[in-house]
């Protein structure tokens, strides 16, 4: 209908343009709302307008400063909880991905392949199902309530996660191990010193996803920690918040504590995220 | 190797065999013994017995959940208990804070390592009987809580034991104030008005304030089944199914039709939202009166001042006669846990928590309101006009107790379907049907 290409293009992309739009501000709306409101001044719980009328750091400094609160409501205590087990399990669960992946991937034994075929099937097994038999068997070491209790969870199965990363190991030439090897290294020595600096994508990949995962994760660290507040992770602490107990006096701290959570993880992904693409893409190659 | 992480791995699975609620035995016999221990001499009032109770009960550990605001009283109250007893051996007595919303959770996902004393809702009662995690209260104390408390809060811990089919009182009573009620802005609202249905929405609807009332959630939408006459009364004898008290059906429909010719009329005006909301609203400024509950009075006298009014459901006009708002009301209760290892000392001070002198103290310092007769009748009380309103509202009130899991659903879907656009408020045949449908599917027989 419309001759003119210039025309044409100029409606598609007005057209392109304003669904992007569109979508854009449904999704960016929840993260506009939870910033704005975490500067809110006034009222209680919600309020019938978008934009605050009051703006204010209060927030913020009661939920660090914990002033003027129940002394069970302990954000900076959680706040040091997470961030230990994310380091923990973040250090323990990478070396374990990557030593898994790349015996996988280099070293030739008996049952190598079933292993990771057992390995891959597990994987298929929604986590929660094991939660309570987890919860017993840590209770039985005498480890519930602990922090040490997450750190095993969370990083001692990693060595399962290892096909993405075995995935970028096989697109690393064996000729290097080969002249390695001719040149007196080990194994060992062949892990940390070729393979490992060769495969900083994938590292990245792994520091992430390992380091997110105790910030977010909340069945688990619900079960394992039941009543005792002071070794809360920041996701059962917020939730806490919300309760009926607390959701009058803490709803605005909640929404502050909400973007709180946000920040290491922010921090951590923008100072490795040109390896995160990288990283992802790599190991999809060669699976 | 092999060997031994077979036997390690092996051991652990029977190691968690034997955990959890299921241990059933103990849980009546722990009781027993404390029973027994009582003997001729146990006639327990005041919150005080004879230290022979404690038995062979010494470097006692026990941990008591409170909700946050009474952790510190309690811890209080622990002292003086302590000093109660010079001759007794307390190691420790730890008070943890835990929301009573989810004491019942907590407590049957691992028993052994939950509280010895805690403080639950009724509406938890089922399921930590269901779950065998509560030792009932000692026979020495049975007579004491029966008399000191009010009448509504002993009954509706008295569960029938499944084996016996004797009556056995499970918990202490400790508040009889677990309900909502009507805050209104005085300004917005006068005492006379707050006292119909009609006259609190005209009210807001003049000065364009808005009237809050969760109609989505089956906690607050009862009151409209329940004022219509279909009020829940435990459950049949299959103890599953749940039975409702005999009701004139045309009287429950043109009920019904009242409540949504007024919710059709005062459309903007009557809001259906979460309870949360109302001291927001009130600080906002849009907000007339609300139907909130006794948790969220500290926030709604805070944010009105001298402007607080607080009284019991209003009335609504059916047919030309006013009819009192029946509401759902729970208690809450101090148990103890069927698991604790000193269940003497355990069974003494849940019942020293509950004495009269302790509810005195929530009452004065967090404004519970006490299920103790006496504390009840005391200035204190009678002057508090949140207390005042939660005790005229839970004479016109059902217990939640005794409700199956079915019940909020349908009773949500029954406020929703009844503020819904399209819904005619004249329209009789279509009432009915949703009457009769609420009730099934309640009671499960879809």
């Amino acid at each position: 209908m419309i001759k003119s290409y210039k025309a044409r293009r100029i409606i598609s992309n007005t057209l392109i343009y304003i669904i992007l739009a569109i979508m854009c501000l449904i999704w960016v709306s929840p993260f506009a709302y939870l910033l704005l409101h975490s500067f809110r001044g006034e009222g209680y719980v919600t309020v019938n307008y978008l934009i605050p009328h009051e703006f204010t750091f209060k927030n913020y400094i009661d939920l660090f400063l914990g002033t003027g609160g129940d002394a069970s409501i302990n954000f900076p205590r959680w706040f040091l909880n997470t961030l230990v087990v994310a380091i923990f399990s973040c250090v323990i669960s990478t070396i374990s991905v990557l030593a898994v992946s790349y015996s996988l991937s280099r070293l030739r034994f008996g049952a190598r392949k079933k292993l990771m075929n057992v390995g891959m099937i597990l994987g298929m097994f929604p986590g929660f199902m094991t939660m309570i038999a987890m919860y017993y068997l840590l209770d039985a070491m005498h480890l519930t309530r602990t922090l040490v209790a997450l750190v095993i969870c969370y990083s001692c199965g990693a060595g399962l996660g290892f096909q993405i990363s075995k995935g970028f190991f096989d697109t690393i030439p064996r000729a290097l191990d080969e002249a390695a090897t001719i040149d007196g290294a080990n194994k060992n020595q062949i892990f940390w010193k070729i393979i490992l600096p060769m495969s900083k994508p994938i590292v990245v990949y792994t520091v992430l996803t390992s380091f997110i995962g105790p910030w977010c994760d909340f069945i688990l660290a619900k079960i394992i920690m039941g009543d005792d507040r002071a070794n809360y992770t920041v996701a059962i602490g917020l939730q806490a918040m919300t309760t009926n107990e607390f959701i009058q006096a803490y709803y605005k701290q909640y929404l502050a504590g909400s973007v709180c959570v946000a920040v290491p993880i922010t921090i951590l992904f923008l100072r490795m995220q040109k390896y995160y693409v990288e990283g992802v893409t790599a190991g999809g190659v060669k699976g | 190797m092999k060997k031994v992480l077979a036997i390690l791995l092996a051991g652990m699975m029977t190691a968690t065999a034997f955990a959890g609620c299921g241990g059933s035995g103990d849980a009546s016999s722990s009781g027993g013994s404390s029973n027994a221990s009582g003997g001729s001499s146990a006639k327990a009032s005041g919150g005080k017995v004879d230290e022979a109770m404690f038995g062979d009960e010494t470097d006692i550990t026990l941990k008591v959940w409170a909700p946050d605001k009474g952790v510190s009283l309690a811890k209080q109250h622990i002292e003086e208990f302590k000093k109660m007893y010079p001759n007794i051996k307390f190691k420790k007595i730890d008070v943890v804070a835990q929301g009573e919303g989810e004491a019942a959770t907590q407590l049957v996902n691992d028993p052994n390592k939950a509280a010895d004393v805690f403080s639950f809702p009724s509406d938890q009662l089922n399921k930590l009987d269901a779950a065998k995690c509560l030792s009932p209260v000692s026979k020495a104390f049975i007579e004491d809580v029966t008399a000191t408390n009010a009448e509504s809060t002993v009954k509706a811990a008295t569960l029938k034991d499944s084996k016996s089919k004797e009556d056995v009182l499970y918990a202490y009573p400790e508040t009889n104030d677990n309900g909502y009620y009507l805050v209104y802005d005085k300004k917005v609202v006068s005492d006379d008005n707050a006292k119909t249905l009609e006259g609190i929405l005209k009210a807001c609807k003049d000065a364009k304030k808005e009237f809050v009332m969760d109609c989505g959630n089956g906690f607050y939408s009862c009151t409209f089944a329940f004022t219509a006459g279909a009020v829940i009364d435990g459950f049949e004898e299959d103890n599953e199914t749940q039975k409702f008290k005999e009701y004139d059906e045309d009287e429950a429909v043109d009920t019904l039709m009242a409540f949504a010719k007024l919710m059709k009329e005062y459309k903007g005006t009557w809001k259906s939202q979460d309870p949360a909301q109302i001291a927001s609203g009130f600080k906002n400024g849009t907000l007339g009166a609300g139907v909130d509950g006794s948790w969220n009075s500290v926030a709604d006298k805070e944010t009105l001042g001298n402007d607080f009014g607080a009284t019991k459901l209003p009335t609504i006009n059916v047919n030309g006669k006013d009819k009192q708002l029946i509401s759902m009301f729970g208690y809450k209760y101090l148990g103890v846990n069927a698991k604790t290892k000193f269940p003497r000392t355990a069974h003494i001070l849940a019942y020293y928590l509950a004495s009269e002198k302790c509810q005195q103290d929530r009452a004065e310092k967090l404004g519970w309101g006490p299920s103790n007769t006496k504390v009840s009748e005391t200035e204190f009380v009678k002057n508090d006009v949140t207390l005042q309103a939660i005790a005229a509202q839970s004479q016109n009130a059902v217990a939640q107790v005794n409700i199956q899991g079915t019940f909020w659903q349908a009773m949500g879907t029954l406020g929703n379907e009844m503020m819904k656009d399209g819904w005619k408020p004249d329209d009789k045949a279509a009432t009915k049907k949703l009457l009769e449908t609420t009730i099934s599917d309640v009671r499960d027989e879809g």
